[in-house]
């Protein structure tokens, strides 16, 4: 960044960071004429935006047509799905290498690689244009959508969650089948507020606070003690967290949990993704971040190997593999941070939404009209 | 797959991009880039037993940059047998023609050593105390040799250099991993320097 602030409209913009094929991958930023962004997904090499007009745009790499606009070349500018345009899109979650979103009718539409039936469609072979999932009705009305490696999950107001696609670490919950082509329903038996796909493991939250992990068990990214392991391809609770939660965020190969009062991370830490310290590169025991835990943090978001936390006054800490500039703190000099590190760079504006992947990272943030002073968070 | 052609950028208009602030990144014949990826210490190494030794960092010295910018910022845990810590510390340095003459200099010069001591890039692995009592120490070097790379005229990515015991370098006790992208403005440089001498 670097340029004054005053080129930002009142209305905020969004910035880039990362691996995002956007400018040449150098950090930049955008934004649209009287529309904001509301909804913000990174997948491995691409980025879906939904605005407060309902309108979806584009973004990244599209070797398996998962930008939706029947083609198969990467585009480097954010782009309007212009086939959703009769329907009001809401929400959008970008996979590894495929993208759902739901409209305001509740229709749940899906596009890109499709070899593990991520798509929902019945089948897999690969869509470079937006289809629907015929399983989800206008009865169905979707809270959130979440997509992993080669998985994908809808979660409906009512709290019944729906996962399909990949289930060889039994990450969409099914006990002896390798993959599903069609939704089905996740249950543990009470309402689930909140779903996150990892790459190969998945989490959620039920309505009363509870946590679950399922999927890939290796380095304690289920957050499970070993003996409950051999039962990874079920729903278990995340019994080392005594608090309600809140939030949940799966990366590669770690987990972050927000609870009403911390936030807490486990998993594989070797780039400095679960903020611990310089000592602990992996735990399957919860642990609480220590360092931001006078901060109330709202929001996670994990990438593959790096995570950011928006506190409740809009600024934002990352930390893990620092690679291609994706923490947001310098591009050319950059290195991987083992603590949450406050972006310097946000402290004039207010953090409004954040997306993780692979290697990259997008941030929308308005400018602030009281900018926070650098010198109040040293340490 | 190519880029999109700017026709398939259907309502653009409605998207405004700010201009860069660099708004020509510099040559790559103008910079290089040093990252010092990961490390990891052979099981058998004495380093491995050393309890005096808990974290390490990596430095190397590279002519007028203090030493504050080509450490690591950070000094990590002691890597376990068959473990690899991650660094990702990725320094540019600015080599500009005209206001970076004394870099370009210190580099041919490195091209040019007779002394292979000389040409080489050397990082230091050193210990870092946990309590202040203590100093820092050197536990081991590895060297890259810089004409390597103008000779092949390809970057070093994530090479695996042997470190060396600073008692005898001849016991390798690990290996660091490191990525050099150098050879435009090596290559650059060598043809600026030969030509000034021959002309
Ligand atoms: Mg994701
Ligand atoms: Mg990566």
């Amino acid at each position: 960044m670097g340029e004054p602030e005053s080129l930002v409209p009142d209305t905020g913009a969004v910035f880039t960071f990362g691996k995002t094929k956007f400018a040449e991958n150098i950090p930049s930023k955008f934004w649209f004429k009287n529309d904001i962004p509301i909804c913000l997904s990174c997948g491995d090499e691409h980025t879906a935006i939904v605005t407060g007009n309902n309108k979806l745009y584009m973004f990244g790499s599209n070797n398996w047509g998962q930008l939706g606009l029947g083609s198969k070349s990467a585009i480097s500018k954010p782009t309007c799905i212009k086939a959703l345009k009769p329907e009001k899109v809401k929400l959008a979650a970008c996979g590894r290498n495929h993208t759902l979103v739901s409209t305001d009718k509740g229709g749940v539409y899906a596009a890109g690689g499709n070899n593990e039936g991520q798509l929902g469609l019945g089948d897999t072979d690969d869509r470079d244009t937006f289809h629907q999932i015929c399983f989800f009705t206008p009865k169905d009305s979707i809270k959130q959508l979440s997509a992993g490696a080669n998985t994908s999950a809808a979660l409906t107001e009512d709290g019944k969650l729906f996962m399909w696609g990949d289930n060889s670490e039994g990450q969409i919950g099914l006990k002896n089948k390798s993959n599903v082509c069609i939704p089905h329903e996740v249950t543990v038996g009470k309402p689930i507020s909140w779903i996150s796909c990892g790459y190969y493991h998945s989490a959620f939250v039920t309505t009363d606070g509870e946590l679950y992990t399922f999927g890939e068990p290796e380095n304690g990214k289920l957050g499970l003690p070993n003996q409950l392991l051999i039962n990874h391809r079920s729903p278990q609770r995340v019994l080392g967290i005594p608090e309600k939660v809140l939030q949940v965020a799966c990366g590669g190969g770690h987990t972050v949990v927000l609870t009403e009062k911390v936030v807490y991370a486990f998993g594989l830490g070797q780039f400095g993704q679960l903020g611990l310290g310089t000592f602990l590169f992996e735990t399957s025991e919860p642990r609480v971040i220590e360092c931001i835990k006078d901060q109330k943090i709202s929001f996670i978001s994990c990438g593959e190997n790096h995570t950011a936390l928006m506190t409740d006054v809009g600024l934002m800490y990352t930390f893990g593999d620092g690679r291609h500039g994706k923490l947001g703190l310098g591009m050319e000099n950059f290195t991987n941070q083992f603590f949450p590190t406050l972006c310097c760079n946000f402290l004039k504006f207010t953090v409004q939404l954040i997306a993780c992947g692979g290697c990259h990272m997008l941030v929308f943030a308005t400018p602030r009209l009281d900018a926070i002073d650098e010198s109040e968070f040293e340490e | 797959a190519s880029e999109a052609s700017e026709a398939q950028t259907l309502d653009s208009d409605d998207i405004i991009v700010t201009p860069q602030s660099q708004s020509c990144p510099k040559a790559d014949s103008e910079k290089m880039c040093i990252e010092i990826v990961s490390l990891a210490f052979c099981p058998e190494a004495e380093v491995m037993s050393d309890e005096n030794i808990q974290q390490v960092y990596v430095e190397y010295k590279f002519y007028d940059l203090p030493l504050s910018e080509t450490e690591t910022p950070v000094s990590l845990r002691k890597p376990r047998a068959g473990e690899e810590i991650h660094f990702h510390f990725n320094k540019v340095i600015d080599l500009d023609p005209v206001e970076q003459q004394g870099r370009r200099q210190f580099l041919f010069a490195m091209l040019h050593a007779q002394d292979p001591e000389e040409g080489r890039l050397k990082f230091t692995v050193v210990s870092d105390p946990l309590d202040e009592k203590n100093e820092c120490q050197d536990v081991g070097y590895a060297y890259l040799e810089l004409w390597q790379v103008l000779q092949s005229g390809s970057d070093i990515l994530e090479q695996e250099l042997k470190i060396v015991s600073p008692g005898d370098q001849a016991i390798q006790i690990g290996r660091l991993k490191v990525s050099l992208r150098a050879a435009a403005a090596l290559h650059s440089i060598y043809k600026e320097m030969t030509e000034d001498l021959f002309s």
